[in-house]
């Protein structure tokens, strides 16, 4: 078959793709950001945007891990889950041990625990991905609410709170994490041989099977890296609100996937980069900011939020189709 | 094999029922989530009363969040199991109308618990007034303005009848107080992350914020989050009443948050259901008195939920 | 009749884990294996086989609807609203199927002539329908519904409740297109062999908007049942209703991949939710037992069929 040779080309298209791509969003950013700047005086001011960087920095981590997975194909819908489960538990282990530490090791290890029950059902047990993390959704939820038993937890050392709510020159602390993770995250997808290999098997996961790519091992990766990432959400989650209950990871996993999808991911696999995801990101944050600033009704947020998840896709076909002639 | 390991894993889960018939009443107690301290707390009452006086009782929660379809087909198979009655929080005070008039019709009697319900046919309502809750924590914060400032305040889910009351019972407060301005009001959904952020970007808008009024503890939680972060200060009132909200205000973060005593609505609740069940007389309608929790009496408040007492069933309001 | 044979070939995990369940619950609880309560059962399952059904549908062809369950919730507010305001539940419930097949078709098109993944347009769309629910009741419940409303839940015909009624209806009318009806070939074919379609001159994007179309109508008759029972509408009542009613399909054998599927398998599916959940009712499981035996039946079932397909290969 021609597969096997067509990886090669694909992948190419693909990274030059990415930066038309991202010239596309920045400047959907830009234009929003001067929409928002001529609704409200409040908006383009460095505190503001600050502050914007902030709010996306939790969506980020999340949705970083959520397009490793997307890249191969696949998805993890137990991801907000994973948040709650993961914050519950270092919130326990925070209070009664002391140590931040111990709380980071828990909550990561615990996200990598669940990410690698994922990555088995769907690599081992054959289970699509969206099937098995929704099954896992439910199981890591009931865990949770067994775990807390309706109550919440809260009151963290100043240390572990800086994490979430300090500053350091001026700049929000989750701000700098977030960069960082951006930076890695763009060497271990573009420029490591996982990274490629994550990208061939979401293109063609046949061709990259064929072409020697130990595409499971991969796979496995991918979720516990997405599990992991929802860990670490959970500590900058924790550290940001000095509480948790059983309930906050409910509400986070459409808009989660919601910012893969604006910056640009193909749910196909194969297609996308961090980069775009923290864009995504970014215009999902901007676009509640604004709508704070100008004092609008929040009741309208799930249908701007759905318009610009279409708006988005199709825009991205339309450039596409035309860079690809 | 693996059909075998199954069906022992399934009778194992299936073992922590426990048999499903007792001595004494079974009461069907049903609460709109497991994941609100609130519900807990009621849980914990209800349960204490039923201890004390030989009573079994069953929890219905839903498993998705104050789901209505979900409540409906709890109480649909409640009524199958034929309890001797229902203690009943509705997820939503007029979807789950039809559900108990099934339960009317079964002929189970019914008593509403925090929340009344639209219709339907109930043997007594017990709770609190949300409005008071409202009216007492928007007081205090007005007093401790000093009868002028900018505030702010976060709803809760629109719609939702106790939101609707406690934001009624502040703009009562905030209309008796004519120097403070209300600068925005806006929904963060009971919410803690939502609070925090719609505070963080309502205070970019607003330099001078004096006093924040949230319609429960969890979003004045993520209030005092995001003052702190942004090293500013405002006088935070809010409702509920939890241990959280109490720790808040002792250490000064907070100033008041009102309590419709949820620990309390639960004995109470389940006291008069057995009070009508045994053939005494009850009052179609108990409001448990509400308490204002602020720097000045945290100490008497400062009482875990697990070691509260109920008081006795002869001691219940009966006209 | 070679379907037929090939359909008992592969009894998928689910019908073990039915008879399973069935026994346990039989045995441990006295109330389960009345005929009220096997009835509440059914009459609980019938909306979420109305979403179900057409999902088995849209699955075969490879695709998704996550916004089933907010059109349903939409349906339901348009339903309660057009109720209120004119007083005629049939204007109402006509007004509710056009919304239903309105976002439906929109699916398909966007899915079919501008080629959005379907993934995609249904977060969209869920998004919007959502939006629109909250925005047209602001947040509120809409009461006043006319009285005949209630038999359409509550109402029996001939001691049969209108909704198992409906529902078998349903049933046999999407079973005859799917396996009696030309169109109903060129559904699996959407999902494995499109090209095979195209070049017997079939108009594939029709089809497949046709099939989209059909779950935003089986959404609107949904918003009936759903109205009925709650008496009203709310407008977060059905959110999260198209992930169960994915998990059914999922569960019943249906696969994500090659346009395999099977109607009667989804019957299973859905029956076997309704059974679960009603039965740790009936056995006063704590809840967050109920919740984790909700994720663990869905990856039950799909192991049995996984460890087949193992098997088979």
């Amino acid at each position: 078959m021609s597969q096997v040779e067509a990886v090669a080309p694909k992948f190419k298209l693909t990274l030059s793709r990415d930066v038309t791509d991202v010239a596309y969003r920045l400047l959907a950013v830009a234009i929003i950001c001067v929409v928002l700047s001529i609704a409200s005086d409040a908006f383009l001011t460095a505190n503001n945007l600050l502050n914007v960087l902030r709010q996306a920095s939790l969506v980020f981590f999340m949705a970083s891990g959520l397009t490793l997975v997307i890249l191969t194909g696949k998805i993890d819908l137990s991801i907000g889950a994973t948040v709650g489960l993961s914050a519950c538990v270092a919130a326990t282990v925070i209070k009664s041990t002391g140590s931040p530490w111990l709380g980071a090791g828990a909550a990561i290890g615990i996200g990598a625990i669940v990410g690698l029950g994922n990555g088995l059902m769907v690599t081992k047990l054959r289970i699509p991905s969206f099937i098995a993390t929704y099954g896992m959704l439910w199981v890591v939820q009931g865990a949770t609410y067994y775990y807390m038993s309706g109550q919440s937890v809260y009151g963290f050392p100043a240390g572990f709170r800086a994490l979430g709510s300090g500053y350091l020159l001026g700049i929000p602390i989750p701000v700098y994490l977030m960069v960082a993770f951006l930076i890695i995250g763009y060497f271990f997808t573009k420029r490591t041989t996982w990274g490629q290999q994550i990208y061939a098997t979401g293109a063609n996961t046949v061709a990259a099977r064929l072409s020697g790519i130990p595409v499971n091992s991969r796979l496995n990766l991918v979720f516990i890296l997405s599990g992991a990432m929802a860990g670490l959400a959970s500590l900058i989650y924790l550290a940001r609100l000095n509480s948790a209950e059983g309930d906050i990871g409910e509400t986070l996993t459409l808009p989660t996937i919601a910012a893969v999808v604006i910056g640009g991911t193909s749910l196909f696999g194969g297609v996308g980069s961090l980069f775009g995801t923290f864009i995504g990101g970014l215009i999902l944050t901007l676009i509640l900011n604004g709508m704070n600033l100008v004092n609008m009704n929040a009741n309208w947020q799930p249908l701007v939020t759905g318009v610009i998840v279409l708006l988005a896709v199709w825009l991205d076909m339309k450039t596409r189709s035309k860079t690809d002639g | 094999m693996k059909k075998a390991v199954l069906l022992v894993s399934i009778l194992s889960i299936a073992g922590f029922a426990g048999p499903a018939f007792a001595d004494g009443e079974t009461i069907a107690v049903f609460t709109k989530n497991q994941t609100n301290p609130f519900f807990e707390s009621v849980r914990i009452g209800a349960a204490a009363a039923a201890k004390a006086n030989g009573v079994k009782i069953i929890q219905y929660i839903p498993v998705k969040p104050d789901s209505i379809p979900e409540q409906t087909s709890q109480v649909e198979d409640a009524i199958v199991k034929k309890p001797n009655a229902l203690l009943f929080t509705p997820v939503d005070y007029k979807a789950l109308v039809p559900a108990i008039e099934k339960v009317n019709a079964a002929g189970i009697p019914v008593t509403t618990l925090t929340d009344k319900l639209a219709g339907g046919q109930v043997v007594s309502f017990v709770g609190a007034e949300d409005f008071r809750l409202g009216y007492e924590s928007g007081q205090s914060l007005m007093k401790a303005l000093g009868g002028k400032g900018n505030v702010i305040a976060l709803e809760g889910v629109k719609g939702t009848i106790g939101n609707t009351d406690r934001m009624a019972g502040f703009t009562k407060a905030l209309k008796e107080a004519p120097n403070v301005k209300l600068l925005t009001q806006q929904p963060a959904n009971y919410q803690r992350l939502q609070a925090l952020q719609v505070m963080e970007n309502i205070m970019q808008t607003h330099p001078q914020i004096d006093g924040v009024f949230t319609a429960n503890d969890a979003m004045a939680t993520g209030v005092v989050e995001a003052m702190a972060a942004a090293n500013r200060k405002a006088i935070i009132a809010s409702i509920n009443g939890s241990q959280e909200a109490i720790d808040l205000i002792k250490a000064g973060k907070m100033h008041v948050t009102s309590s419709s005593d949820p620990f309390m609505q639960g004995c109470v609740g389940l006291l008069t259901t057995l009070r009508a069940l045994r053939g005494l007389p009850v009052a179609k309608e108990i409001l448990v008195t509400p308490y204002v929790i602020d720097s000045t009496n945290t100490k008497q408040y400062d009482v875990p939920v697990s070691s509260r007492v109920c008081p006795k069933i002869e001691e219940i309001a009966s006209k | 009749m070679a379907q037929g044979m090939a359909t008992l070939g592969r009894v998928p995990g689910v019908a073990f884990v039915l008879v399973a369940l069935f026994a346990i619950f039989a045995a441990m609880s006295p109330g389960f294996s009345t005929a009220p309560n096997l009835s509440n059962i059914l009459v609980q399952s019938s909306i979420l086989l109305l979403l179900a059904l057409p999902m088995t549908f849209i699955i075969m062809t490879e695709g998704l609807d996550l916004s089933i369950g907010a059109v349903l919730t939409l349906g339901s507010v348009v339903l309660a609203s057009v109720a209120v305001s004119t007083g005629s539940l049939t204007i109402a419930f006509i007004a509710a199927v056009a919304i239903g097949l309105a976002f439906g078709l929109l699916n398909g098109w966007l899915i079919a002539w501008i080629d959005i993944p379907p993934f995609v347009t249904t977060l969209g769309t869920l998004g919007i329908a959502q939006g629109l629910c909250l925005v047209i009741t602001d947040g509120t419940s809409i009461v006043g519904m006319p009285p005949s409303l209630h038999f359409f839940y509550s109402g029996t015909v001939l001691g049969i409740p209108f909704p198992l009624i409906l529902a078998a209806v349903a049933y046999a009318v999407m079973h005859g297109i799917l396996y009696h009806t030309r169109f109903g070939t060129y559904v699996p074919a959407l999902g494995g062999n499109r090209e095979a379609l195209r070049h017997a001159g079939i108009n594939d994007r029709r089809v497949l908007a046709i099939v989209y179309g059909i779950g935003g109508l089986m959404a609107g008759i949904g918003a009936l049942l759903l109205t009925s029972r709650i008496s009203s509408a709310h407008p977060t009542a059905a959110i999260g209703m198209e992930f169960d009613a994915i998990a059914a399909v999922a569960v019943g054998g249906t696969q994500f991949e090659r346009g395999e599927g099977w109607l009667l398998g989804t019957l299973l599916g859905v029956v076997t939710i309704g059974v679960l959940r009603n039965g740790l009712n009936l056995l006063a499981m704590p809840s967050s037992i109920q919740v984790i035996c909700v994720g663990l039946l869905v990856i039950v079932a799909l192991f049995f069929d996984g460890v087949r397909k193992a098997h088979d290969s």
